[in-house]
């Protein structure tokens, strides 16, 4: 055999890296919107280019820092390029768009997007690693105790999405904003998990093809379960079009998502997705179930929550088909050596399940918080004057219509209005009007944007780190 | 059966058997915290340098792959769950007979060289 060069697997990182992110990213399609939502402009994401070159990639976060800002970017970028590998259109047609839709789909942006994937994959989900470990001989029997084990039935306690929204002092806000989160998914419903449709496999992936098909509404649109969802949202006072609210994403809820693209566009994990599969197919009765009785008594009867009743009962069997016709025959076929993995499935999408818990009871919160929040600049600015805190403060002019796109930041900082007007975004259907002398608390991880409506406005944002220690 | 990684209720016993969580070379995983010998406590052994356990009582040496395989488990974040046989391992020191039957959390202490390191950072 003649001279073989050493093989050099793929890998890019460093300022390689973040030049690639960039030029990924600095495509027109991305760029910062004039306006807080997406008018059915499937192809238009906020990426941020402008904060992208001052990011650092390589330094995986641990669980404790999941939610900066950094993560919330990778996983906007991540988002858009799983995308790519779905077909989407206008509701209202393509006309007037074609250009956005031949640069989202051209081979420039799919292959710019390929080439960061693995590193921002890493970034995303690097931290699974360290939350969750398998060890030990799994076997069948095992496995089975294992299975047996989780509690997917639920109880009657309230879980911290239901105490959020119930607790909230506006629950229908803060019901619209929790139906915002599932758009990612349920609009494009199955479609993580169609990537593991195609292939030569074996009987388990035709059981996978039927949970596909359920899904789907067996060819049917009006049973298709995104259709069902767009008619929940219709029935709220939401838009349906793709990513209408893409700036009211949160963290999480993109991370969630990505999730499951994650493990069907990397098929050396496909016996993860297998058990989370399972769990979500699993423990989706009691959600469903919960969310049916959540949004009725919020919205009362002209909720459609036909989505949800729908899961209740077709979960039933998915739970039990994913365990008995999927798992159990993948085992048999390929080994209890695979078994680990599909353990490793099951709890990382629990763990997503808490961070996501988390994030939504926490911007719930912080949105409700906003008069008081508001109130706290006088003395958190106060204490600032006073010395108390050393904080790094930008100063910033801004025309009328400068609209900061949603972000959120690593730590707590106080914004503090010089002259003109702002309108501080803290959620859907949360804002403040912010005058000269005024400003607000914004809280470390918590998504808001800005939007000046005076002719100029001039403010300050102070790195407080820790707005407390202005008080104390 | 779920129980803490570290700390108080960090040992389960299951059927008289006492079992901990333990990390070696990085790598994390539920074992028998009694000696197979004469049934010291392997919770407080040493690494030696060929990578076995060494117990405090005898310096018997026992095989970390073994243990590492006996039980199944998986940790997530400072919680493991793992699934335990009903009866206790049939070779080694024997279990006392009175000692059989149910399940109790207890608090062992672990040896340094045992212990999950603080993650970084």
């Amino acid at each position: 055999m003649s001279h073989v060069p050493p093989h050099v697997p793929f890998e890019l990182s460093g300022a390689e890296l973040r030049d690639a992110v960039v030029q990924y990213a600095t495509a027109p399609i991305y760029h910062d919107n004039m306006d807080w939502l997406n008018h059915d402009r499937p192809y238009r994401r906020q990426l941020r280019p402008q904060v992208l070159p001052h990011l650092d990639y390589d330094r995986i976060p641990g669980r404790e820092n999941i939610l900066n800002y950094p993560s919330l970017a990778v996983q906007r970028l991540l988002t858009s390029i799983y995308e790519a590998d779905l077909v989407f259109f206008p509701k209202g047609g393509l006309k007037g768009q074609e250009e956005d839709f031949r640069t989202f789909y051209s081979p420039a942006n799919r292959a710019l997007g390929e080439r960061i994937r693995p590193a921002l994959e890493r970034y995303a989900f690097g931290f699974l690693d360290d939350e969750v470990e398998t060890s030990g001989n799994w076997t069948a029997q095992s496995l089975d105790a294992y299975l047996d084990s989780l509690d997917t039935g639920g109880d009657e306690e309230q879980s911290p999405v239901e105490k959020a929204v119930r607790g909230s002092s506006d629950p229908e806000r803060a019901a619209r904003m929790w139906l915002v989160q599932f758009a990612p998914d349920f609009l494009s419903e199955a479609s993580p998990m169609i990537r593991n449709v195609l292939g030569y496999y074996g009987p388990a992936q035709s059981e996978w093809f039927k949970v596909v098909i359920d899904e789907y509404g067996y060819g049917v649109h009006d049973t298709k379960h995104s259709t069902l969802f767009e008619r929940t949202l219709e029935s709220v006072g939401l838009e349906s079009d793709l990513h209408r609210y893409w700036q009211y994403y949160l963290n999480s809820s993109l991370l969630l998502n990505n999730y499951f693209h994650y493990l069907g566009k990397n098929h050396e994990l496909f016996f993860r997705y297998v058990g989370a599969l399972y769990y979500t197919e699993s423990s989706l009765v009691d959600f469903c179930r919960r969310a049916d009785r959540l949004l009725r008594e919020v919205f009362g009867d002209t909720v459609d929550t036909t989505y949800f009743t729908e899961h209740v009962h077709i979960d039933q069997h998915h739970g039990r088909m994913a365990r008995d016709k999927i798992i159990k025959p993948l085992v048999e076929a390929h080994g209890e050596g695979v078994i680990p993995e599909i353990v490793r499935g099951v709890e990382e999408y629990r763990v997503l399940l808490e961070v996501a818990d988390f994030d939504f009871t926490e911007q719930i919160a912080w949105m409700d918080a906003q008069p008081e929040l508001k109130k706290l600049h006088d003395p958190v600015f106060e204490g600032l004057r006073q010395g108390k805190v050393d904080a790094p403060v930008a100063h910033i002019v801004e025309p009328r219509g400068e609209l900061s796109n949603t972000h959120c930041h690593d730590g707590d900082e106080l914004c503090h209005i010089v002259s003109g007007t702002m309108r501080f975004e803290s959620g859907l259907g949360s804002s403040l009007t912010l005058q000269a002398g005024e400003g607000v608390v914004i809280k470390r991880n918590r998504l808001h944007g800005a939007n000046i409506e005076s002719d100029e406005c001039v403010y300050e944002i102070h790195s407080v780190g820790d707005y407390r220690k202005c008080l104390s | 059966m779920t129980f803490p990684a570290a700390g108080r209720d960090n040992c389960v016993v299951v059927a008289g058997t006492p079992y901990v969580y333990a990390t070696v070379g990085g790598r994390g995983f539920v074992m028998r915290a009694r000696c197979p010998h004469r049934g010291g406590p392997l919770h407080l052994a040493d690494v030696a340098e060929d990578g076995r356990l060494t117990c405090p009582w005898h310096e018997r040496r026992t095989s970390v792959a073994r243990l590492r395989a006996e039980i199944p488990a998986v940790r997530v974040g400072d919680r493991v769950t793992a699934v335990f046989p009903d009866r206790p391992p049939d070779r080694g020191w024997p279990t006392p007979r009175a000692a059989c039957g149910g399940v109790a959390l207890e608090h062992r202490p672990l040896a340094a060289a045992l212990a999950r390191p603080a993650p970084a950072g």
